[in-house]
């Protein structure tokens, strides 16, 4: 017999980017508690609909924490209470029967609310469109051997490379800055000989762009680094930091 | 300055370095001011002759003191903006608010912008205390010991009567705490903003932050602290 647990939810619901919103309280009965948290979602929407009520909007692709569709605030913790988890990697086992749970979408200005837990997160493309690649020519691929990378190196640009571009730093900083998923992109791409060509512009450009999507500014808090699903270190901050002072240094 | 350099200024990342120059500026100043103080601990002589020496060039003083000035100006007045901008980023707030970190001591992080402003009314106090205050006058005379008469001990006694005062003792050593609270997280805060990543470092840094927003918290206040216990100097 599977065990079974009875939340109530409180869900943040708003139609549209413009309307305004506000929160709507769920009985959750009998969730069985090996569904992830989305699936508990979709066993309360399942219930919405057969009343004729419109499902809770929330976003999601790939369900298994590798494509950072998902995510909310969950009684104000990004992605619920599990260290490096996302939201569709939360179990509702992590929760106690009669919990009372707060689920909001991330707050940034730079990140709209679309409708209900779904927000616009087009901000951090246009960061990446600013800067957050390199210019290669195409073609065969290059001989690996021909472009020698040290261990250490690799592997900490692999690190940054796990960022999903999930939004949970943004949402879980005090300031709502994106500095940390500025970072993770910066840094995979500064630490390998192919990011360097490009490596001031590509500071300045991504710099100017998340300033202008209305971010805030990094206080260190750390609060990003204990949210991110993928535990982005925050030393991908401090080499953004000294990437961009590199950038403006040099002219 | 280049159209470019200038777009540069208004950049986050920019004038956060320029927080973390100033602050490491003023904490220079501070380990420097926290050193002058410990000689009152070696008597007036000792006291009053540094003193008389930080004076000796005027010019050279009010260079650094304007120095000082303007750091102090631009770290408050950059902490302002950027926390004001900081208030306008999140947009709708949360309902609840939550943490996934494990950090023990969030306070000093999340009241440094408190903590700073606090330290910035308590200078004008501070500076009324004794940098503008008369250091030859009456304030200054100390009676050593009984039946000795009056004798004038310059900023040495200044700063003795005036810490006698309890509520101004007080007043010193709270705002010292204040200030060591700040300087415990905006330490280790500017090593991070000036990008020193390396990992072997980092732990340490973070730790030395700790210890130095202490020890400058003790250090200052052991100077109140020693006048109240003592009472009479030992002349
Ligand atoms: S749905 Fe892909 S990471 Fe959660």
């Amino acid at each position: 017999m599977a065990n079974t647990i009875n939340l109530t939810l409180k869900v943040w619901r708003q139609k549209s980017s413009d309307s305004p919103g506000a929160f709507e309280i769920y009985q959750a009965h009998d969730i069985d508690t090996d569904l992830s948290f989305l699936e508990m979602l979709d066993v309360v929407n399942i219930n919405l609909e057969k009343n004729g009520k419109e499902p809770i909007a929330f976003d999601h692709d790939c369900r298994e924490g590798i494509c950072g569709c998902c995510g909310a605030m969950i009684n104000g913790q990004a992605h619920g209470p599990e260290h490096g988890t996302t939201l569709c990697q939360l179990h509702v086992r992590k929760f106690r029967d009669g919990d009372t749970l707060v689920i909001e979408p991330w707050r940034s200005r730079a990140f709209p609310v679309v409708r209900d837990l779904i927000v616009d997160r087009s901000a951090f493309d246009r960061i990446i469109q600013a800067g957050g690649y390199v210019t290669v020519r195409t073609g065969s691929a290059p001989e690996a051997h021909s472009l020698p990378v040290p261990k250490i190196d690799a592997d900490e640009a692999f690190d940054s490379a796990a960022c999903i571009g999930c939004g949970a730093c943004v949402a879980a900083c005090p300031n709502a800055s994106a500095v940390l998923f500025v970072g993770a992109k910066i840094s995979h791409l500064a630490l390998l000989p192919q990011g360097r060509v490009e490596r001031e512009r590509r500071a300045r450009a991504m710099v100017e762009r998340m300033d202008l999507e209305g971010f805030g500014n990094c206080s260190n808090h750390y609060e990003c680094e204990a949210a991110c699903p993928k535990e982005i270190s925050v030393r991908n901050i401090a080499r953004l930091n000294r990437e961009f002072f590199r950038a403006f240094v040099k002219g | 300055m280049s159209s470019e350099s200038r777009c540069a200024l208004r950049s986050s990342i920019l004038r956060k370095q320029i927080v973390a120059v100033t602050g490491l500026i003023l904490t220079g100043f501070l380990a420097g001011h926290l050193a002058g103080n410990f000689l009152i601990f070696l008597g007036p002589e000792a006291f009053n002759g540094y003193s008389e020496k930080l004076h000796a060039i005027p010019e050279l003083l009010w260079l650094v003191r304007l120095g000082l000035i303007a750091a102090f100006l631009i770290h408050v007045i950059t902490t302002i903006l950027l926390t004001l901008e900081n208030r306008q980023a999140r947009g709708e707030r949360y309902a609840v608010n939550g943490s996934k970190s494990e950090e023990s001591l969030k306070f000093a992080k999340k009241t440094m912008i408190y903590t700073g402003l606090l330290v910035l009314f308590f200078l004008v106090l501070h500076l009324s205390d004794f940098t503008l205050s008369d250091k030859e006058g009456p304030a200054s005379m100390i009676a050593a010991g009984e039946g000795n008469p009056p004798r004038n001990l310059g900023l040495y006694g200044l700063v003795w009567n005036s810490f006698l005062e309890p509520w101004r003792a007080g007043v010193y050593i709270a705002v010292m705490l204040v200030l060591g609270l700040h300087l415990s997280h905006g330490i280790q805060s500017l090593c991070q903003t000036l990008g020193f990543y390396r990992n072997d470092l980092v732990p340490g840094i973070r730790k030395l932050s700790l210890v130095l927003g202490l020890l400058a918290a003790i250090g200052f206040s052991s100077v109140p602290l020693f006048i109240n216990i003592v009472r009479t100097p030992p002349l």
